[in-house]
């Protein structure tokens, strides 16, 4: 007997329930109570609900997906988007970086440059924890795989 | 649960209406994906990463109105209608609103 085979257990059955919205009154939010501890029960209702989405779109792929697909794998094309990024990205960052250089052996006065650094390192703070919120949320996002 | 634009469900009439109901959501795509939608935009043609962007947010909207309907007893939304708009560059709102119902057969 594979997994695919074996009996649903019961927190299984209560997440296909809950996604299906069969869940009502005192059981719901028992389960919801359980869901606030337990990262896997929220995990397995995001899979049921990515199940329901995909499911709502039965249409085939369009003729131009499969050239979509051909040219993600194609050499030249992925060597063109890997250069411009690796160009873009890294010229970008050489340049802040440049300019902090820059900024800190300048002639400006110790509050100033204290100043701006708080600020650099303030927005880097803030982009990191707005990064990190979505990518440890993101598993939990059952609308990513959606295409149109 | 029954989703119609119209008014009415064929062979269906409405028992009991418990109003308006509504699933909202902001979405946008990542900062990598807005610059090649900007090239894309260039050249012409479908900018499927905004197409991919407008779908995801149409999706969750719809869901999020089943869920109050559903949490209302409804058991059928009638006068389904979507609204969007841009809240921020690369952002978009979708609205997905309609009235939800409680149906039982004809007759």
């Amino acid at each position: 007997m594979n997994a695919s085979e074996r009996e649903p257990s019961r927190d299984e059955l209560e997440a296909m329930a809950y996604a299906d919205g069969e869940l009502e009154g005192a059981e719901r939010a028992a389960f919801e109570s359980r869901m606030a501890e337990r990262s896997d029960l929220v995990r397995e209702v995001a899979r049921h609900q990515r199940l329901h989405v995909l499911a709502r779109h039965a249409a085939p792929p369009e003729p131009m997906d499969h050239e979509w697909r051909r040219l993600a794998r194609d050499p030249f094309q992925r060597g063109l988007l890997l250069v411009g990024w690796l160009l873009g990205v890294g010229g970008a960052l050489l340049l802040a970086g440049w300019g902090l250089h820059g900024l800190f052996t300048s002639d400006l006065p110790l509050f100033p440059k204290l100043a701006l650094g708080a600020v650099g390192v303030g927005t880097l703070a803030l982009g990191l924890a707005v990064l990190r919120g979505r990518l440890l949320t993101r598993p939990y996002d059952p609308y990513t795989e959606i295409q149109r | 649960m029954i989703l119609v634009t119209t008014n009415e469900v064929p062979g269906r009439e409405i028992e009991t209406v418990f109003g308006l109901v509504r699933g909202n959501t902001v979405r946008a795509r990542h900062v990598g994906r807005d610059i090649l939608a900007g090239f894309k935009n260039i050249v012409g043609g479908e900018i499927d990463d905004y197409t991919k962007l407008l779908a995801e947010s149409r999706e969750q909207s719809l869901d999020r109105m089943v869920a109050e309907a559903q949490a209302r007893g409804a058991d059928a939304i009638v006068g389904l209608r979507f609204a969007t708009s841009e809240i921020a560059s690369g952002a978009s709102e979708f609205l997905a609103y309609g009235t939800a119902v409680k149906l039982v057969p004809l007759g």
